[in-house]
Parts: C-alpha cells; sequence; structure tokens
C-alpha cells in the first residue's frame, strides 16, 4: 500500500505489542463477496485520545468501527487493545464501550435496568450497582428518569441513556458510531460540546465515527478520513484543514479550489507550479513534489483577496465575476478565470460589494497555497 | 375517538353482531333449556344442564380435565419445537425463507381431514412408519403410534406448532440485531443475551401463540373423533356428539358456556403468568 503523508505516529507496519497505544488497528481488511469494504486500513488511538474517522457515506467508517468492536469478522488484519490481541475475541471479551448510531437500547428495560445490565452481568454488590447507575445517569443529566422506559424519552435523551450505559462500565475504550446523527441541528451541536466536554474530563479514550466533518474538526484530538475503504490521511484538524494529503481530503474537508500544473523547483523552500497559460504560481514546499510532475494547487476560498482594481504579483489571477452572493457574514464569489477554470471566493471582513460581471484580481499569498501530486484516481 | 373510529369500524361490528354475539347468546340461552322426551327442545329457565356436568365425575375428571390436560401439554410441546424454528427462520432470507415458511405453513394448508388420513397411512399398525422400523430392525412389532392420547398430541402439536412459529417470527422480526450486540458489547454471551433479551421481547408472539393454540387444543374435536379412541372423550368431542349424535342442544349448549368460559379463565391465567410488566412494556409500543 501506499503510505500517506500524516500517518506517521507510527510508520512500522508490523503490530508494536509493548505500545501504550488504546487501539491498534492494523492492516485490517473486511470483503463482502469481492468488494472490499475496509481495504488495508490503519490507525492508532492514544490513551485518553479522541480520534474520529470521517469519510462519506458508505466509505467503510461502521464496519471498521464494528470489527474493533467484534461485532463483525475481520477478512484480514489485527486489532489490539492496550496492546491485548482481540481481533478473535467475541465481543463480550473486548471491554469496549459502544454507542450505537441508532442508541439500541433494550425496550423492555427501564433506563437503570439499562444501565444496570452489564454491571450485574458482572455481578457487581447491589449498592455499588445502584451507586453506578446513580453517577452515570447524573454524569449524563438523566438524573430523575430511572424508572422511565426508552420510548418514554426523547431522541436526545435515549442518546444520553446509551452512552450512560456504556460509561457505567467504564469501559477501556469507548467507541461511538454516528451518535448524534438522529438529532436535529440544534440538539446535536449541544451535545457534542456536552459529550466533548465529558470526553475530556473523564480522560476517555474514545472512537468516534461521524459523516459530519463539522462534529469531526471540532471534537477530536486526530481524525482518520476514510474514502472507498480506504485511509486517505490521518492528522490533527488543524493539519488536515491546512495541509490536505490528497485532492479527496482538500475536497471533504472545507471547500477548496484545484489548479491543475506542473511542479518546477524554485528554491528557498518554494515550489512553482506552471499553469496551462504558462502562468507560474508560487507555493511554500510542505510535500515533496517532483520538479516537472503532475500537481494540483489549492487555494482556499477564504484565503484570497478580490479586488475590482488590477493587482500587481506572481500568484494574481484575472477573471471576471459570474455570480456574487451575499449572505450577511460573508460574500461569495464565483469567478471564471480567463484561463476558463471557476474559482470560488469568499470575503468575510468586505467594505465593497463587487458586482456579477465585473473583472477582477485574485491574489493568495504562496503561504497560502497548497500543492499536491496530481493523484490519477481524481 | 370512538366517534371518529366508528363509522369505519361499523360493517365489522355488525358482522361480530351476528357472527359471534348471537350465536354466544343463543347457545347461552339454550344451555337453560331442557330436552323433553329425549328429542324435544323445551324452554326454560333451568340448571340441569349444568349440574348434570358438574355432579358427574366422568364429565369433570375424564372430559374437562382430560382436556385440560391435553391442550396443556400439547400445547407447551407445540412451542419447544416450535421457538427454534422460528429463531432459525428468522435468520434465513430469501428462497430458503420461502421454503421454510411454505414447508411450516403446510399442515394449516393442507386441511385437516387430508392431514390426519395422511397420517394414518404413516402411522398406523401395518403403516409406512412401522413397516420401515421392522424392515430395518429398530424394532420386530409393530409400534402403536395412534389411537391412543400419544396420538392426539403428536397431532394436535402438528396442527398447533405452525401457528406458534407463526406469532413467534412476527416478534422476533421486531427485534433489532443491534439490540443483542449491545447486550455482547456489554458482557452477555450468546446465551445470556437470547435470555435476558431476545426471550422477554418474543414475550408478546409467545403469548399470542399460546392463545391461539391452546384454545384450538381444548376444543379439537376433529382430532380426538379421527385418531383417539375411548379414552380421549375430550370436551369438544362431546359436545359434538350431544349436539348432531344426541340432538341434546341444551345440554350441548352448556358444554359450550363452560368450555368457553374455563378456556377465558386460563388465558387469563397465563397472561398473569407471563408478567404483565413485560407484556404492557413492550405492547404500549406498537
Ligand atoms: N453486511 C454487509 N453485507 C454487504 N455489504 C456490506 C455489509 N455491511 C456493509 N456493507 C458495505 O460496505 C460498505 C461500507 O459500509 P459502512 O461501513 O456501513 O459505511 P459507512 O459507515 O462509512 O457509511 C458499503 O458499501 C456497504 O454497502
Ligand atoms: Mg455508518
Amino acid at each position: 500500500m501506499t503510505r500517506r503523508a500524516g500517518d506517521g505516529r507510527k510508520n512500522q507496519d508490523e503490530m508494536q505489542p509493548m505500545s501504550d497505544d488504546a487501539i491498534q488497528v492494523r492492516r485490517v481488511m473486511k470483503s463482502y463477496g469481492t468488494m472490499l469494504a475496509v481495504d488495508d486500513v490503519s490507525f492508532n488511538v492514544a490513551e485518553g485520545e479522541f480520534v474520529s474517522l470521517l469519510g462519506p457515506s458508505g466509505c467503510g467508517k461502521t464496519t471498521t468501527l464494528r470489527m474493533i468492536a467484534g461485532f463483525t469478522d475481520t477478512s484480514g488484519g489485527a486489532i489490539r487493545v492496550h496492546g491485548r490481541e482481540v481481533t478473535h475475541l467475541p465481543p463480550e471479551k473486548r471491554d469496549l464501550g459502544f454507542v450505537f448510531q441508532n442508541y439500541a437500547l433494550w425496550p423492555h428495560m427501564t433506563v437503570a435496568e439499562n444501565v444496570a445490565f452489564g454491571l450485574k452481568l458482572r455481578r457487581k454488590p447491589r449498592d455499588v450497582i445502584r451507586n453506578k447507575i446513580e453517577e452515570a445517569l447524573s454524569v449524563t443529566g438523566l438524573s430523575g428518569y430511572e424508572d422511565r422506559l426508552p420510548r418514554q424519552l426523547s431522541g436526545g435523551q435515549q442518546q444520553r441513556v446509551a452512552l450512560a450505559r456504556a460509561l457505567a462500565l467504564e469501559p477501556q475504550v469507548l467507541l461511538m458510531d454516528e451518535p448524534l446523527s438522529n438529532l436535529d441541528r440544534a440538539l446535536r451541536v449541544v451535545m457534542r460540546r456536552e459529550l466533548k466536554e465529558l470526553q475530556a474530563r473523564m480522560k476517555m479514550t474514545t472512537l468516534y465515527v461521524t459523516h459530519d466533518q463539522e462534529e469531526a474538526l471540532s471534537m477530536s484530538n486526530r481524525v482518520v478520513i476514510m474514502n472507498g475503504g480506504r485511509v486517505e490521511q490521518i492528522a490533527a484538524p488543524y493539519e488536515l484543514y491546512e495541509n490536505p494529503a490528497t485532492r479527496f481530503v482538500a475536497d471533504f474537508v472545507g471547500i477548496t479550489n484545484f489548479l491543475e500544473g506542473t511542479a518546477s523547483d524554485m528554491g528557498g523552500g518554494m515550489v512553482g507550479v506552471r499553469l496551462p497559460s504558462g502562468q507560474v504560481l508560487h507555493a511554500q514546499a510542505r510535500v515533496p513534489v517532483a520538479q516537472g510532475g503532475a500537481v494540483r494547487a489549492l487555494i482556499r476560498p477564504e484565503r484570497v483577496t478580490i479586488s475590482p482594481a488590477e493587482l500587481s504579483g506572481p500568484n494574481v489571477l484575472a477573471g471576471r465575476v459570474e455570480l456574487s452572493e451575499y449572505f450577511g457574514a460573508v460574500l461569495r464569489y464565483t469567478v471564471r478565470l480567463d484561463s476558463g477554470e471557476i474559482l470560488r471566493a469568499e470575503v468575510h471582513n468586505f467594505d465593497e460589494f463587487i458586482a456579477g460581471g465585473s473583472r477582477v484580481w485574485i491574489c493568495t499569498l504562496p503561504e497560502h497555497l497548497r500543492v499536491i501530486p496530481h493523484d490519477p484516481r481524481g | 375517538m370512538i366517534r371518529r373510529l366508528l363509522p369505519p369500524l361499523a360493517p365489522a361490528l355488525v358482522a361480530l353482531l351476528i357472527f359471534v354475539a348471537l350465536p354466544m347468546f343463543w347457545v347461552l340461552r339454550t344451555s337453560f333449556n331442557e330436552l323433553a322426551d329425549g328429542a324435544y327442545v323445551v324452554e326454560a329457565m333451568t340448571l340441569d344442564n349444568y349440574a348434570r356436568f358438574l355432579g358427574d365425575p366422568w364429565y369433570l375428571v375424564n372430559t374437562l380435565w382430560f382436556s385440560i390436560r391435553i391442550a396443556l401439554v400439547a400445547t407447551a410441546i407445540s412451542v419447544i419445537c416450535g421457538y427454534p424454528v422460528a429463531l432459525y427462520i428468522v435468520k434465513t432470507t430469501g428462497l430458503q425463507r420461502n421454503i421454510l415458511m411454505a414447508l411450516v405453513m403446510a399442515p394449516l394448508l393442507i386441511g385437516l381431514v387430508t392431514l390426519v388420513y395422511g397420517w394414518i397411512v404413516i402411522f398406523r399398525g401395518g403403516g409406512l412408519l412401522n413397516s420401515l422400523m421392522i424392515a430395518l430392525h429398530v424394532y420386530d412389532r409393530p409400534v402403536r403410534y395412534m389411537w391412543d392420547i400419544k396420538g392426539v398430541v403428536i397431532l394436535l402439536v402438528y396442527i398447533g406448532a405452525p401457528y406458534v412459529v407463526l406469532s413467534l417470527l412476527d416478534s422476533l422480526e421486531r427485534i433489532s440485531p443491534y439490540l443483542v450486540e449491545a447486550a455482547r458489547n456489554v458482557g452477555a454471551s450468546r446465551w445470556t443475551a437470547f435470555w435476558k433479551v431476545v426471550f422477554p421481547m418474543t414475550m408478546p408472539g409467545l403469548y399470542a401463540g399460546l392463545v391461539i393454540v391452546f384454545s384450538l387444543n381444548f376444543s379439537a374435536f376433529a382430532v380426538p373423533l379421527m385418531i383417539g379412541d375411548s379414552n380421549t372423550q375430550m370436551i369438544g368431542l362431546i359436545i359434538y356428539r350431544e349436539a348432531l349424535l344426541n340432538n341434546d342442544l341444551p345440554f350441548a349448549s352448556a358444554l359450550s358456556v363452560i368450555m368457553v368460559a374455563v378456556n377465558a379463565l386460563i388465558l387469563v391465567g397465563m397472561a398473569a403468568f407471563f408478567g404483565r410488566i413485560i407484556l404492557n412494556r413492550l405492547e404500549a409500543k406498537r
């Protein structure tokens, strides 16, 4: 497999038995017939860390999480939890908390019974169980709901019960599969903050699956970006946005403009991107690119200056505004460059409004321009 | 609410009235009549028919109590046989599912008489089963499989088990596999997850199956008539005989009233036994 930038935390393919990491996923695969749902996925989650699996629907996030929990068999690879190999253990032997997308609360049990179930299986004394129920429910803001049945609760409350049920067992690791995706947007934002705060307070090692980039970026220490069953990039949220390793990542996390060209070394840590028009854009070199190789220049819409007056400098592109949209806090321009490409620009602090049809000049600083190798996959 | 529901339900209510309530009322009324000269029904208001039944230990023990026992045993065996089948079928899909469903439903579709005569061909003294067993030297003299209690129970199970399977399937299909996974995740073994999550959640289906199968078994008359002997005088058979062979409609009616009342009592008892809490918790969700 090709190793991607950002996956530098552990550079060995082989399992490290003595590693401190809470979760180690090594070269894990899952095939359904001829379809590879998960294709050679590796990543680690450190003790106390919050890691998200982020990617579009169907990219294999849930399958990966379910293999870690033991609900789905692996077709290859190995999974370790705190150094213990669990790849072939049944789910009940793994000691991992799991929060399901649809909560999966037992409908014939009250809130307290749902939370107590795992504790009873562990044959804890009665008063210990009572204390743990109380604690888990108070932490999740559910005190007073002990005797309710799941169907008597709102979606948000059910979600909290699912969380309380997992937390009461003090699992080594908490796995969550899109736990907020069934809530309405306002509640989702509130729960997101609560969840993150709780996780940080309890220092709970968490692996979180989501297709919502906002969730992943705002909650995680690191994000694993998946696409078509493969890992595209593993990086901290800031890195992911600022230094996307692939076109997919650049596209999936935020909006990006792409300009295709060939690379030319300019020395001094700078790389040039020669556009088909002959113009050369200047960028800071962050990833090695081959001289003369096909590359893409990435320009974030909010990292440009747009002006109706002619600008001069190396990274100036001329064009005409096709569409200008006013959203109150932000102005969005769709600009047709003279070279024919479309470029999107966003202006947050604006004191002039450039009308559609106007001729404009767009400038971006070399440190805001990213260059990635041209990926034949797209 | 009632006012809104009444118009669409009206035809069903009328049908219910005509085909269920009126006959029931007529049976109740007839049970207080008298039979004169062993032939004519005479309008009366007497409890003689009830007294005749309740005062005779043969009726009490050999028909009523016998019917209850047979019905309970056959129902229990139907559940024991039907539950694993339902658990297996719920995991299948597509063609396999359709074939299994057809096999389960077959006893219900074939019709009782065909079924019983098919069974006779297989199970009678010189039937297929005995011939096969003797040919294979499993035993050397024909074994009696029918015309006794054993045959009646076997056939009642054969007819009753499909209802158990169908009503359990209904419950099982509502159980999300995630609920089992959630149980495994917090430490339950396969067996514990079944026992603590799946089994309680099938209570409504199990109870519905029991209600149908017990009632069918308790009031059975065709099976004991065709496959039983003088020791299998189930109450349904006695009613059939009194009503259609002896023309004693008042006595047959009294027996019917007693049968329905006892049946209702036992079903209420079962509901209590099955834990009203669990049924209520799950029922209200529908
Ligand atoms: N049990 C299964 N049988 C066949 N295909 C499956 C099964 N589970 C998942 N898949 C396929 O595997 C791929 C990844 O699914 P999933 O892990 O659920 O994606 P995500 O959670 O990222 O949306 C999808 O194409 C899905 O259709
Ligand atoms: Mg998913």
